[in-house]
């Protein structure tokens, strides 16, 4: 009898040890891969550093706001390649591109074949385009173009500019709203898709009709070709190169990885910053006319940031009055996030790309940049959203570890797998994860 | 006798008069220098969201390090009492609003020598 319990205890022991280590080893490998993130400035002292883009060997071309185009090759030479006018320093320039306000030299994307075709694509503000019109802010004001370039092999120089998008929308002068000088809200993100076209953000430069008029090309984001002409089975109703409008100003425009979705990230007006999966046709749902949805007259024909403008209120009294995205219309694509309600400046955001980001790889690096009036908390973070996988919901948001508080612009992965932010403060930070 | 009297006792009341006018002087001298520190912790506070780090400016917002303390003391004044001053004055106005004299002073000591550290 004693011999059978020894060998019972023995067993028993053996079947827990057993499950124990069966236990360990589970725990182990199902252990949440956090990665450690930090950051460095690679590149300071730059004049409002907007967007970036890469090549495949990790040499960077980056936009200034009032200044111009310039590389920094992977060796680490900077090339100022294409200037406004009268930016010194630059090999070529032109002449017709300006700044003012938010607008200038926004964009810069490369063509996925710029291994092979060495295009370049660059979303600038323009006088080239005026014509008759821009003379005031009600009316139609051709004052933002896409270009197109060929880049030389050495990276030295770019020639042979067309210009592809020719009448992107622009303010042209100062209105009665709290941001209201010229060029306010002129989008400017671009981002190539899986389909090979060209996604163009734009703004609603404070026009109160933007928002729903789909024959201007302002509050839209355009699906177009590498020549400027509209993806064949764009749906929306009127100018065939809109992919989705009703936005406010697009900043943010990255595809997820995954399946190819592209979102937006939005900053609102005083309430409500929103990422928002889009489809071919959708509505944003911002519409900030005048005499419209119960509202009546608004300074300058433009509720965007209504009622009692001057003034700051509790931010769901204004989204009730000129929601960002109003419920209202029936091809509405609504927002997956909106901020608890705030709006913090969201402008940039990109999926992050990379087995080195551990639980956060494919997840949504959105660019906050600051902001705080009538109790809102500043922003000037980076957060890393993780969003469901229809597109209309997040399942966490927190913010990035970055070790600096700063207003992010721009936001770009690069070749290395790790995310590149341009500041308002004038740097570009290597934000890397292990 | 009554001469050298009349002359100590007026020289003590000029010196008294010149004390407190001097008092007076310096006390209004400090509040109009304000105190930089604090200046910082309120700019920090705030305005920072807007013209960045030590007021270097970003984006559109303008760069107000390196001003002259009577200039920012205007500006801060001019908005507080609502009074626009170019595009961004709906936002200034409602920044400004809350703001006490002695913030306003201390702010402005602030930004006349705030210098931007990338690293902070």
């Amino acid at each position: 009898m004693k011999v059978l319990s020894k060998v019972f205890t023995v067993i028993v022991s053996a079947m827990l040890l057993t499950a124990t280590s069966v236990y360990a080893d589970g725990h182990k490998s199902k252990g949440m891969n956090v990665p450690k993130i930090g950051s460095m400035v690679v590149m300071s002292g730059l004049e409002n550093p907007w967007d970036m883009t890469f090549t495949a060997d990790g040499s960077m071309f980056y936009t200034e706001k009032c200044k111009g185009l310039s590389v920094k090759t992977s060796s680490g030479k900077i090339n100022k390649l294409y200037g406004m006018k009268d930016s010194k320093g630059y090999k070529n320039s032109g002449n017709d591109l300006f700044c003012s306000g938010q607008a200038g030299m926004l964009g810069v994307e490369l063509d996925p074949n710029f291994k092979k075709n060495r295009v370049l694509y660059l979303y600038s503000t323009s006088t080239k385009y005026h014509g008759s019109g821009c003379k005031t802010n009600f009316e139609k004001c051709d004052g933002n173009i896409v270009m197109k370039f060929k880049v030389s092999k050495d990276l030295t120089k770019i020639s042979g500019r067309t210009d592809i998008v020719k009448d992107i929308q622009y303010k042209p002068f100062e209105s009665n709203q709290p941001f209201g000088g010229p060029g306010a809200h002129n989008g400017g993100r671009m981002a190539f898709g899986p389909d090979g076209y060209l996604y163009v953000g734009t703004g609603d430069r404070h026009r109160g009709i933007c928002g729903q008029d789909n024959t201007l090309l302002c509050s839209v984001v355009l699906r177009i070709d590498g020549n400027g002409k509209g993806h064949p089975k764009n749906k929306v109703k009127g100018d065939k190169r809109i992919y989705t409008y009703g936005h406010r100003n697009v900043q943010g425009l990255d595809f997820r990885p995954s399946d190819g979705q592209l979102f937006t990230a939005e900053h609102g007006p005083w309430h409500n910053d929103e990422i928002t999966a889009l489809v071919n046709g959708g509505n944003g749902g911002w519409d900030p006319k005048e005499k419209t949805a119960g509202r009546g007259a608004c300074p300058d024909q433009y509720c965007g940031y209504e009622p009692n403008q001057m003034e700051g209120m509790t931010p769901a009294v204004r989204a009730a009055y000129t929601p960002m995205s109003d419920t209202r219309f029936k091809d509405l694509m609504p927002p997956a996030w909106n901020n608890n309600g705030y709006s913090q400046g969201t402008g940039s955001a990109a999926f992050l790309k990379g087995g080195n980001w551990g639980i956060y790889e494919g997840r949504f690096a959105t660019g906050i940049m600051g902001i705080g009036f009538g109790g809102t908390p500043g922003g000037m973070r980076i957060d890393i959203v993780d969003l469901a996988k229809d597109g209309k919901s997040v399942k966490s948001v927190i913010h990035m570890p970055v070790g600096v508080s700063k207003r992010f612009r721009g936001l770009e992965m690069g070749p290395d797998n790790a995310l590149y932010a341009t500041t308002d403060e004038g740097e570009i930070y290597k934000v890397s994860a292990q | 006798m009554y001469f050298f009297f009349n002359l100590v006792r007026y020289t003590a009341i000029k010196i008294l008069i010149s004390s407190i006018g001097i008092i007076f002087f310096l006390s209004s001298f400090q509040a109009l220098a304000g105190d930089a520190e604090a200046g910082k912790v309120r700019y920090n506070k705030t305005c920072i969201n807007c013209h960045g780090p030590a007021g270097k400016g970003a984006a559109s917002y303008p760069k107000i390090s390196g001003k002259e303390v009577p200039y920012i003391t205007d500006k801060l004044k001019t908005y507080r009492a609502g009074t626009k001053i170019g595009p961004n004055s709906g936002l200034m106005i409602m920044m400004a609003k809350p703001l006490t004299d002695e913030e306003i002073a201390n702010v402005s000591a602030y930004l006349k020598d705030a210098k931007y550290d990338v690293n902070n």
